[in-house]
């Protein structure tokens, strides 16, 4: 079985920053790969370990400097990367859609019978790119997944959703699918050394929209960035004191002057 | 003229610091005021291929450099100077020799364990009554020519790892006559009949890392575990200290690091008189003269390494690096704990292990003297 996983280069912004136009300043940002995306390579090495899959990919949208954060996947045991990169992508703000358009064609190429992706991205969090990609290419999906038993003679993925409310639904998946991966599923390794020696001679093929058979119109994206703020914040705490019973009451008064429970 | 390390090291060296900040720092204190060798950060560092950093693949290593190792070293140093000292000792002056100077067996049986982190190394150069003067090296290794054996017997002092180690390498007289010509190094197995850790000593700092007074009695050695020649022991030394040195200089800019980022945080938080006391000229300045200290022992170390690598001669450079690198590391410990003040003087904050740890790297593998001795013949003085 091949594993695609979708992977995701996220800039953390330090304490202090500058927004730059709309975008927090690249010099204020630290880049990383996506937490959730760890989850989900950490997952497919785990398919691979244990004789499941026989090749992870790893699939990235995201410019040359991106490639440091997806070797990241190949030290930890993804075989070969795809990063995707356009002119057309340069200054956009692409939204759902226009990653779906891409990671569909990728798929189309690369035939896999799971994809794995992140729940979320730390920077946007949309939350949507995998299951937005299970419906375009036809595949079955579970979301929010915490847990995975695979069997692969019998073409299911047994898994744990994390529902609201603390609610765990348990589903059979068949396959090909889509899973979107929460947090809880694994305890990602750290790349070790060896694997990040090897890394640097794994495979990133750079690709660009032509090379999938895309044109810029067909990612065009329709969300615009229109500005970035800082929210304003007050911070404004008050410190209860007194005994149980007094810091009840006053606890009380503030959640009913607040509107809770009227 | 490279600044940066490639993209690899970088990888390498931001992925140990993270292990380094979730599995050691938050233990750092605990295993120092315990006394404790972590054998569990020990397996999971050999887990990541970081034991056996600069020894070849052939032998279980990974086959990387010594600017590899240095970031790494450094790294280990930013959180526990202890552990990055066990690991420095294990590597340069456990490991490394076997790799240079063993046979193809001995390197089999005793550099591959340490390069795939089975076991650590060590080695006994010091006696109780010969420091920075080896020629007054008193253990001897007798040939017993019946047996086709050498006969071990001395002392041996302030032997990083000895308790805890898979094999020590001995340096020991086996012509007496010869002066620094009449040493010889002996792989020895803290198994061998005859060895006996007498002391651990209680240190300063650095005691998570264990020091040991080693005595050996009769202890009888196959004569395959003579490492290189008869002779060649002195050689041999010169040789392994001048790369020993370089990862003395890398855990000092560890140890600096790791001080000036606990100052830089305090400062940037303590407010007197109404205002972060980084704000304050004296605290500024003195956080900025830290920030100098380690950036200049950082760059003489990375030019040792690199220097090392591309198999230049590093004497002077290694001298240098460490001389430079290890008072950066006290001072600037010391000047983080004056930063944190009265909570700098106490163990709940790191800068009072760093300000210990620190001391000793003026005093291992050549004393700051004896490194001002090898820069002057260096300069030709």
């Amino acid at each position: 079985m091949k594993v695609l996983v979708t992977v995701k280069e996220v800039g953390e912004a330090d304490d202090d920053f500058e927004i730059e136009g709309t975008d927090i300043a690249s010099s204020d940002l630290e880049y990383d790969l996506n937490e959730w995306d760890d989850y989900a390579i950490e997952a497919a090495v785990q398919l691979a370990e244990a004789g499941i899959a026989e090749e992870v990919v790893a699939v990235t949208i995201g410019p040359e400097r991106a490639e440091e954060t997806i070797r990241m996947a190949l030290a930890k045991g993804a075989d070969r990367a795809v990063r995707v990169w356009d002119d057309a992508f340069e200054g956009t703000f692409a939204d759902v859609s226009s990653k779906v358009d891409v990671f569909e064609a990728v798929v189309d190429e690369e035939e896999p019978e799971l994809v794995l992706s992140g729940v979320q991205a730390a920077d946007t969090a949309f939350g949507a790119t995998g299951v937005a990609l299970a419906e375009r290419i036809g595949f079955d999906h579970a979301a929010v997944v915490n847990d995975l038993d695979l069997d692969a003679d019998a073409g299911v993925a047994n898994v744990h959703r994390e529902l609201e409310g603390g609610i765990e639904e348990l589903t059979e998946v068949d396959l090909p699918a889509v899973l979107t991966v929460q947090t809880g599923l694994n305890e990602p390794r750290y790349a070790s050394l060896r694997g990040i020696r090897q890394a640097q001679r794994k495979e990133i093929a750079a690709t660009d929209l032509a090379d999938l058979g895309l044109t810029p119109a067909d990612v065009e994206s329709t969300l615009t960035l229109t500005e970035m703020y800082e929210p304003e914040s007050d911070s404004d705490a008050e410190l209860i004191e007194g005994d149980a019973g007094e810091a009840a009451g006053r606890l009380a008064e503030v959640l009913r002057e607040k509107g809770v429970g009227a | 003229m490279e600044f940066e390390p490639s993209a690899e090291h970088r990888m390498i060296r931001d992925t140990v610091r993270e292990f380094c900040e979730s599995e050691i720092r938050p233990i750092a204190q605990e295993i120092e005021d315990d006394h404790r060798f972590p054998e569990e950060v020990f397996a999971a560092l050999a887990d990541l291929d970081v034991m056996g950093i600069p020894v070849s693949e052939a032998y279980g290593g990974l086959g990387g450099d010594q600017l590899m190792y240095a970031l790494v070293t450094e790294e280990l140093g930013r959180v526990s100077g202890g552990i990055g000292l066990s690991y420095a000792a294990h590597t340069s002056l456990g490991a490394k020799p076997i790799e240079a100077f063993g046979t193809e067996a001995q390197k089999e049986e005793w550099l591959r364990p340490l390069a795939e982190g089975d076991g650590i190394g060590a080695w006994a150069l010091t006696e109780p009554g010969s420091g920075s003067d080896a020629s007054g090296m008193e253990t001897t290794a007798e040939y017993d020519p019946d047996a086709d054996e050498y006969v071990l017997n001395g002392t041996k002092q302030f032997i990083t790892n000895a308790n805890v180690a898979n094999s020590v390498l001995v340096k020991a007289v086996t012509d007496p006559d010869a002066g620094y010509d009449g040493i010889s190094t002996f792989i020895v197995d803290p198994d061998d009949d005859g060895f006996e850790v007498v002391t651990v000593w209680e240190k300063m700092g650095l005691n998570c890392s264990p020091t040991c007074e080693i005595a050996f009695d009769d202890l009888r050695l196959p004569a395959d575990r003579l490492l290189g020649e008869e002779g060649d022991g002195w050689e041999q030394t010169m040789s392994t200290l001048d790369g020993g040195r370089i990862s003395i200089a890398a855990l000092s800019v560890g140890l600096a690091q790791g001080a000036y980022e606990a100052a830089k945080e305090y400062a940037g938080e303590r407010e007197q008189f109404g205002k972060p006391i980084a704000e304050f000229d004296a605290i500024r300045d003195k956080i900025v003269h830290m920030y100098r200290q380690i950036e200049r022992a950082r760059l003489l170390t990375h030019k040792a390494a690199t220097r090392y690598d591309a198999g230049e001669p590093v004497t002077k450079a290694s001298a240098l690096a460490k001389l430079d690198a290890s008072e950066a590391a006290r001072e600037v410990a010391e000047e983080a704990v004056q930063t944190l003040g009265g909570y700098g003087y106490t163990t709940d904050f790191a800068p009072q292990r760093f300000y210990r740890d620190a001391k000793l790297m003026e005093i291992g593998e050549g004393t700051s003297e004896i490194q001002h001795v090898v820069l002057g013949r260096e300069l030709g003085l």
